[in-house]
């Protein structure tokens, strides 16, 4: 086994650590370049996925998970910066990557746009500032997939925010100000509930690390940490009720971004599987159920609210708040299936929504409309896009052979296994189940709304967004195509960390 | 190479869709020719598996796919049996003519890439779904199925006039990309309550595969059936499946909606692929229920094949009454698909609902199966033509002459009259054998009922030739369409299915024999007869007769009033008031279509505004517009405290010393 490593000094923290060191450098390259500076932010990412598709090799071949520990604060307690590579955080770590780098690539022609349309003139500072703030994300999310204890998923959680804000000040669309303090209002509060159950639960158990929460279960204060914490990621989630600040925040800003805050709301499917799944599973179990109903909630009246919209990029947006919550039914099922299944989906939705963001941002480049009752007959101007958009409409609807289709049969699996005992709980999966043929009808009736049937006369001259475009798009459905057939690749990892006793 | 040819059969229709695209532009439409020569190999390596014919038990070439947490794995694998065997071969010969005959058929209509992309995949998938051994790879081919037809069917997705379909004036027109998502939406449906239903199997037996879920029947269906009902919705979310994309009630109002796209592309649809994927299905599973009903005597099981004959036999009915009025030619073959897919599931459910009609319901539906995708794939070519040829979906309004297109015109006929079931052309045999395992089988009122439809396929398959080749305005037919024969490459394709179905027809009681000891064989190789003695049925010429007298009522009013012309249909209603009503409610399709859409279309579309202006509105007040609101007022009312008044100030300095003076004093005593 040993003999097919190949050991890369430092590795983890070279993908954490490397776009936040380029940000600066990115920043005073871009003064000069201009929007040319994408593709070394590009070339940063290209190189931190190939790292981490070295690391998914050895952890495919040694089924050994990867650490690598630094120490960070030894004087009031003793913290590590660790991180940690396996068969859960390398998956989600790499498709999180794999995303960041695809619309780093499409937003070099997407922001340039934006930029002459909101300042009227074309500015490398405004590039080079959004690329710089670009790299945040990447770090944010490479920090929380790797993250070994509470505090550092809280500061990652954070460091998340500061790109969200001032990308949406800057870029977003309309009331742009407002919504980008929305956004960082919402965020911070979640981040700080999170914060408040992980003080909770290192005054009861002495230790921040995710590794040694375990001993929490059976404290007096374990159920009110866990409350706490689990709270924080449902804000995030946007759960029913705490769902109202996506819909602004997601729409409006820039697509690409966008696609990224898809795969932001979603990782905390992946905080719920690190931290609740592995190690808190007991505590888990008790919210189960009502954690699924409030998930069955949030899946029906997300595709409601979604079928609702005119808007194209606020349809995509309220689309968000039911697909990540199939994420949550499956994890909060509480059996393996569920949870392989969840987060399986939560990839796959992640590819699948980035594409049709993006798709929703090439319309709006190319027609400068959003509003799908103006559209019309658009893949007769537009066929790639048309097609890519039908691919990540497939991508949701758990359409094979792409992603989708595994991710919603494994979990389903989960929910149904957790059903058969008592009638509540087959209800449940089997209404959930019925639910996902509502993102049939929320990602195909709307696709056929913008490119099907007669061209208005005014989109006429509407011509096909240029390659660099739609290139990264297409990689994210030959991923999820390549996944679709050997679902392995995910499988695997998953099942090799997410195995519960039972 | 026996080994190899069934996987052969499925890759390559489906590598083979993308062919076209990697080929150089300049070539033209040569290079669809690339594109049928990957069909063409199918059926090369579907007819090297003949032979194989009757094959002892089963065979499954393949391995592991993808292992799951629970130990248990999904295989990439391929069952080859009797019925693989059979069913392939139907679909990659019609597949191949269907091809073929489009490629004339297509020739400067718009999108063509896409259209041959999405046949081949069709081919490809259905394939996959035919030859899979278990029940994800199966349903890896359902799901591209019913993608493809929606692609298909939405074709000419700007949805320009000429192809709008329904109407005529007043009454509504359809248009493709609206059919299209229909067709999607409702196979979807059934599909998501299939994959339930699958589930609930796995859970219970640990397995996807076919042959694994029959061994180890009377281990997970006893223990399914200990929780009273579970079997049966199970069974019911299970037929959800078949009955969707077999266009069976209640699933059934995609498929007359379903001919918005090129012709070829129907016939693909009705004859080979699609529709006859629920009638695979139900017989794939049909072992393994009647193995549960009969030698487990499990009794909800039995619910399998109650609820497969009644639909069966009453779709049956319902679309055949359904194309008697129907005016575009397209839509009454598509009536008559659902008719006798119908007849198909009646025929499987006979095979379960007596412990005898086993393998003669199985066999005469399968045969049937194999003659309608033969005699509706030529019908549906043919149309294809008259449609070319007059410029019109309607029959009323083709107005053709059976003289300038006699090949075409005698095709039809045969087609047609195999449809009805005229002996002895091939739809004969094996509608008399659906027939008479229902009369054995003592389901006397889904027999009544079939025997009825009998007379009316009669009646409306007659009115259809009729109108369209025999109306009194013959000759002066359509002057604006120059209409002669068809080209060889498009006449050719149905004029060997034509040919076919007289052939079958001619020696059909002895493939109808050879089938019933295929699958006799077989089901005596897996177990499934043991534990009875193969009953030889009590032949009895009742069911026979009554189907013959049955078409000659049905069939001599139409003579009179379409082909001799004696007299005039629309006189005859207009004259009794209950017929116009009955005219009217058949031609809206019993209301079930509309209803439908009140029922489930309407109220979705109806709850958009109240979501986003109430419910979403509302929640978004309260939350992001009140909640700043309230700190901004308490912010306000706190601000007035600080009036920047010297004198209330040292007011409020005073206060507080006098607080922690209390304080102090309290503490200290």
């Amino acid at each position: 086994m040993g003999d097919h490593m190949m050991y890369i000094p430092y590795a983890l923290l070279q993908i954490v650590i490397l776009p936040l060191i380029f940000s600066p450098i990115i920043a005073l390259i871009g003064m000069k370049i201009g929007k040319r500076v994408g593709w070394i932010t590009c070339s940063v990412l290209t190189y931190t996925t190939f790292l981490l598709i070295i690391t998914g090799y050895n952890i495919w071949n040694s089924s050994s998970p990867i650490i690598e520990e630094y120490s960070w604060s030894i004087f009031l307690f003793n913290l590590k910066f660790g991180f940690l590579a396996d068969g859960l955080s390398l998956p989600v770590a790499l498709i999180m990557n794999i995303i960041c780098n695809a619309l780093v690539v499409y937003s070099i022609e997407y922001l340039d746009h934006r930029i002459h349309v909101i300042y009227k003139k074309s500015s490398n500072s405004l590039n080079a500032y959004y690329y710089s703030l670009f790299m945040f994300f990447a770090t944010g999310l490479m920090g929380i997939s790797f993250a070994t204890n509470l505090i550092e998923v809280y500061v990652f959680l954070d460091i998340l925010l500061i790109p969200l804000y001032f990308i949406m000040d800057s870029f977003g669309y309309i009331d742009r100000h407002k919504i980008a303090m929305m956004c960082f209002i919402w965020g911070f509060v979640a981040g700080v509930i999170f914060l408040g159950g992980s003080i909770i639960a290192y005054s009861q158990i002495g230790s921040f690390e995710i590794s040694e929460l375990s001993a929490l279960i059976g404290k007096p204060l374990a159920i009110i940490a866990s409350l706490f914490m689990l709270l924080g990621m449902l804000i995030k989630l946007a759960v029913f009720g705490f769902h109202v600040w996506l819909p602004w925040v997601h729409a409006e800003h820039p697509t690409c971004i966008a696609g990224i805050l898809a795969a932001i709301v979603g990782i905390e499917n992946y905080l719920i599987a690190r931290i609740f799944i592995q190690h808190l599973f007991e505590i888990f179990e008790l919210f189960s159920l009502p954690l699924m109903i409030w998930a069955l909630i949030t899946m029906i009246y997300g595709a409601m609210l979604t079928i609702a919209q005119d808007d194209v990029k606020r349809l995509y947006a309220c689309s968000t708040i039911g697909q990540t919550a199939y994420s949550l039914l499956g994890l909060a099922s509480c059996t393996t299936f569920g949870a392989i299944g969840g987060v399986f989906y939560f990839l796959s939705h992640s590819l699948g929504k980035a594409i049709l963001f993006s798709v929703a941002g090439i319309i709006v480049y190319q027609t400068g409309i959003r509003n799908m009752q103006e559209m019309g007959g658009l893949a007769k101007k537009m066929p790639i896009t048309a097609s890519l958009c039908i691919l990540g409409s497939m991508i949701l609807s758990a359409i094979p052979p792409l992603s989708g289709f595994f991710a919603e049969w494994i979990m389903f699996v989960g929910i149904f296994g957790r059903g058969s005992f008592n009638m509540i709980n087959m209800l449940i999966a089997i209404i959930g189940l019925f639910a996902t043929f509502l993102t049939l009808i929320y990602t195909f009736w709307p696709a056929i709304r913008m490119f099907f049937g007669p061209l208005p006369s005014s989109l006429n001259n509407t011509k096909e967004a240029p390659l660099i475009m739609l290139l990264p798009l297409i990689i994210l459905a030959l991923i999820s195509f390549i996944i679709g057939i050997y679902p392995e690749f995910i499988t695997r990892f998953l099942t090799s960390s997410l195995t519960l006793g039972k | 190479m026996i080994d190899l040819a069934p996987w052969l059969c499925w890759i390559m229709p489906t590598i083979g869709s993308i062919a076209h695209y990697l080929l150089p532009k300049r070539i033209g439409r040569k290079r669809y020719i690339v594109t049928i020569g990957f069909t063409f190999i199918t059926f090369i390596m579907a007819t090297t598996m003949l032979p194989l014919l009757p094959i002892h038990g089963y065979k499954e070439i393949g391995g592991i796919w993808l292992s799951l947490p629970d130990g248990n794995y999904v295989e990439f694998a391929i069952l080859i049996d009797n019925l693989s065997i059979i069913l392939t071969n139907l679909v990659a010969f019609l597949s191949l003519l269907i091809l073929i005959y489009s490629y004339k058929y297509m020739e400067g209509e718009p999108g063509e890439d896409r259209y041959w992309f999405f046949m081949s995949l069709f081919v490809g998938g259905m394939l996959i779904l035919i030859l899979a051994n278990n029940f994800i790879f199966f349903f890896i081919g359902w799901k591209i199925v019913g993608l493809c037809s929606f692609a298909l069917i939405s074709h000419y997705y700007s949805d320009e006039r000429k192809y709008w379909i329904g109407g005529p004036e007043p009454y509504p027109f359809q248009k493709p990309s609206r059919c299209g998502l229909k067709a999607l939406f409702v196979t979807t449906l059934g599909d998501v309550a299939l994959l339930a239903s699958i589930i609930i199997i796995y859970l219970y037996s640990g397995t996807f595969s076919f042959m694994e879920l029959y061994k180890n029947v009377n281990i997970w269906m006893s223990e399914i059936a200990k929780t009273p009902g579970l079997l049966t919705i199970t069974i019911l979310l299970f037929l959800c499946g078949p009955f969707s994309k077999s266009a069976q009630f209640p699933f059934h109002e995609w498929l007359p909606e379903a001919m918005s796209g090129p012709t070829p592309v129907s016939a693909l649809i009705h004859a080979a692929t699609m529709v006859k994927a629920g009638v695979y299905l139900v017989a794939r599973v049909l072992p393994i229920f009647y193995f549960g009903t009969w030698i487990l005597g499990i009794k909800e099981a039995y619910n399998f094949f109650l609820i497969v004959a009644i639909i069966g036999g009453f779709t049956a009915f319902l679309a055949a009454t359904q194309a008697m009025v129907a005016i575009e030619l397209k839509k009454v073959l598509a009536y008559s698909t659902m008719s006798v897919i119908g007849y198909m599931m009646l025929g499987l459910g006979i095979a379960g609902i007596s412990s005898e009609t086993l393998i003669e319901g199985f066999t005469s539906s399968i045969f049937h199966l194999i003659n309608h995708g033969i005699f509706k794939a030529a019908l549906f070519l043919c149309a294809g033509v008259l449609i070319h040829a007059s410029g019109s979906i309607y029959i009323t309004d083709m107005k053709l002459s059976s003289r300038t297109m006699k090949f075409t015109w005698i095709f039809m006929w045969i087609s047609s009259l195999a449809l009805i079931g005229i002996p002895p052309l091939s739809g004969f045999w094996s509608k008399e054998g659906i027939l008479s395992s229902c009369y054995i089988s003592g389901q006397y009122w889904i027999f009544i009922l079939s025997v009825l439809t009998v007379a009316v396929t009669s009646f409306y398959v007659i009115r259809l030739m009729g109108v369209t080749f025999h109306s009194p305005n013959e000759n002066n037919s359509n002057k604006n369409h120059e209409h002669g024969e068809a080209s060889k490459i498009m006449l050719i394709p149905y004029g060997i299915l034509a040919i076919l179905t007289v052939i079958i027809g001619i020696v059909g009681p002895w493939i109808n024999n050879m089938l019933y000891e295929f699958f006799a064989k077989e089901f005596y190789d897996i177990h499934l007869l043991e534990f009875h003695t193969l009953s030889i049925a009590h032949e009895s010429i009742i069911p026979t007769i009554l189907s013959i007298v049955m078409i000659v009522i049905g069939g001599l009013p139409a003579y009179y009033v379409y082909i001799a012309n004696k007299l005039s249909s629309i006189n005859i209603i207009e004259r009794y008031g209950i017929l116009k009503a009955f005219h009217k409610f058949l031609w809206n399709r019993w209301y079930i279509d509309s209803a439908f859409n009140k029922i489930f279309v309407y109220p979705i579309l109806a709850s958009r505004e109240p979501t986003e202006k109430y419910l979403e509105g509302n929640m978004d007040l309260a939350i992001n517009v009140g909640i700043p609101k309230l700190f901004s007022h308490i912010s306000n009312n706190i601000r007035r405290i600080q009036t920047g008044i010297l004198s209330i100030n040292m007011l409020y300095a005073l206060t507080f010393f006098v607080i922690i003076l209390v304080f102090v004093i309290w503490v200290i005593i």
